[in-house]
């Protein structure tokens, strides 16, 4: 069981490298002490004061930031870090995988609803519009990435990258997913639930502990989904000379930085052209991505 | 954990499905009441493909059936509550006494 | 008693009393998430019955299922909150009785039935097995199951578009007054804003 370790490695590692990431693409100064800013952020959230809301829900209110971060961990418990090596090899790890994208919309819609407040709760509704239609189509590039596998096993898919990664085999793929990562993290062009439109939309009512556990969860799933897409289409712990764990966890750090700079250097659509888009534009293309791993696939 | 044990726990799900299929006023509640009882049904299935017949292929093909039919019955449901809604501003059985337009 | 009794017994009393809270409960949210955490208890108890990819699709369809189902709930629904108390309940006495029927007549049955005991073997390609069985020799009924769910979109886009068939599905319907002969409720009807 040396997964378990890593996985939390991974998670702190990634956390701290997205905290870090994020501060350094919102261009503020980056002095040579930033390293411990994160840290030093954290303390200040955990000894503000929290917020409460009139008449929350008391127990979604505690439960969503944890529910949030413990998707995250389940979704990484599939990634495998070595052949074999991982919490949970099961073989049905992709659909896992969307049974907890599918989750961290609920979690994120109650994190909205349960403030009892306007704002967080338009953020909840209109984060559940756009984020049903970017995860039905994650399920089709996932399904499609695990065709050349003949496997729903997230170790099998990541086997069969031996010769060619899924991001070359599948060009569609990861763009596809990547949307996904942006949707169900919050962050930038699908960030449509903790926007700053609408003063942080289900995060506006938050302060101190709660923020802070709400940001580390948020930072968690953006390392899980970045752990998954490294896995699924760039080949997880496949490479060269350096130890299988040591290259997912290069891989993730790459996925982490153009994710992050995708959040920060991509416009927003308004919510309904946004729905337009991914339902008329982005669904057939993961259909098309589908259809052209099928035709590889023919013998 | 016997197949009697799991069948009891499916039983008791059909049982208040049943109740709140036939005691909610709300549309939406009724339906839920029915998704509750294909709930009991599924375990039921699965619980004697796994623990009475000894893993048939079939059993999971049925399986596969019951889950067609909840995303039909939600499907067409709510496109129902929202055509009876737009037509007849109704939202509650009572609202519905008659068929004709 | 074993450490999968013990889960199984904890996940039935979650799957069952959460079940019961929905029905009980005031807000919509709140019970259509209960309904969401019944449908998890029992895709876990399945997960237990060797039955992993039907367990997992179960908790990734409720999931979708049940968030849809919030947003509805809270469109058709008075108090869509739950902030007062109400109760929306018709012929209870009846239905509790037809529910009290069901269950015990479903347990007796299963009681005094000889049901065979063969279990799924601990090593079986379960996953396997349903692929090679729903695109082999059971490819009909998953290509019907496809086919009703194909017709059963078509119909509620036909059944739920404004636009009808034979003119606006909504024409001459007025929502009820804030006071009785009042003002309607909430959106006016197309037809009558044209006339203003």
């Amino acid at each position: 069981m040396t997964a378990i370790p890593l996985v939390f490695a991974l998670l702190a590692a990634g956390i701290w490298l997205s905290a870090l990431a994020e501060r350094f693409a919102s261009g503020r100064r980056f002095p040579s002490g930033t390293v411990f800013a994160p840290l030093l952020q954290a303390a200040r959230l955990l000894s503000q004061q929290s917020v409460r809301t009139e008449h929350p829900d008391g127990l979604n209110w505690v439960l969503s930031p944890i529910a949030y971060l413990t998707l995250a961990v389940a979704g990484l418990s599939v990634v495998p870090f070595a052949p074999e090596l991982a919490v949970a090899p099961l073989d049905t790890g992709i659909v896992l995988w969307g049974a907890c994208e599918a989750l961290t919309i609920v979690a994120v819609f109650l994190h909205g609803w349960s403030a009892n407040s306007m704002l967080p709760l338009i953020g909840g509704y209109r984060f559940v519009a756009i984020g049903l239609p970017a995860m039905l189509l994650s399920m089709f590039v996932l399904i499609a990435a695990a065709l050349p596998a003949q496997s729903l096993s997230v170790g099998a898919i990541v086997e069969s990258q031996r010769s060619l990664w899924n991001v070359v085999r599948q060009p569609l793929g990861l763009p596809l997913f990547l949307l996904l990562g942006l949707a169900i993290s919050l962050r930038g062009p699908m960030d449509y639930g903790d926007a700053a439109d609408l003063s942080g939309g289900t995060a506006a009512e938050v302060s101190g502990p709660h923020r802070l556990a709400w940001g580390i969860a948020r930072l968690a799933m953006l390392t899980a989904f970045a752990a998954m897409g490294a896995s699924v289409f760039l080949g997880g712990y496949l490479g060269p000379w350096l130890p299988g764990p040591v290259w997912l966890a290069l891989k993730t750090a790459a996925l982490l930085l153009v994710l992050t700079w995708l959040g920060r250097n991509l416009a927003r659509m308004p919510a309904p052209r946004m729905m337009a888009a991914l339902w008329l534009v982005l669904l057939p293309l993961s259909f098309l991505d589908l259809v052209i791993a099928g035709v590889e696939a023919l013998p | 954990m016997t197949l009697t044990a799991v069948l009891i726990v499916a039983a008791a799900l059909i049982g208040i499905g049943l109740y709140g299929a036939l005691s909610q006023q709300s549309f939406v509640m009724l339906m839920m009441g029915l998704e509750l009882i294909l709930n009991g049904v599924l375990l039921a299935v699965i619980a004697f493909w796994s623990l009475g017949a000894g893993g048939p292929p079939r059993g999971q093909v049925l399986a596969i059936v019951v889950m067609a039919v909840m995303a039909v019955e939600m499907a067409v449901g709510f496109a129902l509550v929202t055509a009876v809604f737009r037509r007849r501003q109704a939202d509650t059985t009572e609202k519905l006494g008659t068929l004709k337009e | 008693m074993t450490a999968a009794d013990l889960a199984f017994y904890v996940l039935s009393a979650v799957a069952v009393v959460s079940g019961w809270r929905v029905f009980r409960t005031d807000s919509m949210v709140r019970a259509s998430f209960l309904l969401m955490l019944s449908f998890i208890a029992v895709a876990a108890i399945m997960l237990m019955l060797a039955a992993p990819y039907i367990g997992m699709a179960t908790v990734f369809m409720m999931a979708v299922e049940m968030m849809v189902m919030a947003l509805f709930m809270v469109m058709f629904m008075m108090n869509p909150a739950g902030l007062n108390p109400m109760s929306m309940v018709h012929q209870n006495r009846l239905s509790i009785g037809a529910a009290a029927t069901a269950f015990v007549g479903l347990t007796v049955a299963v009681l005094f039935t000889d049901l065979p005991h063969e279990k799924v073997a601990r090593q079986a390609p379960v996953i396997r097995d349903l692929g090679h069985e729903l695109l082999g020799p059971s490819m009909l009924v998953f290509e019907s199951a496809g086919v009703t769910l194909l017709a059963a979109m078509v119909a509620s886009v036909v059944l739920s578009a404004r636009s009808g068939r034979f003119g606006p599905s909504d024409e001459g319907s007025r929502p009820p007054g804030l006071e009785p002969g009042g003002e309607p409720a909430g959106r006016v009807p197309e037809s009558e804003q044209e006339d203003e």
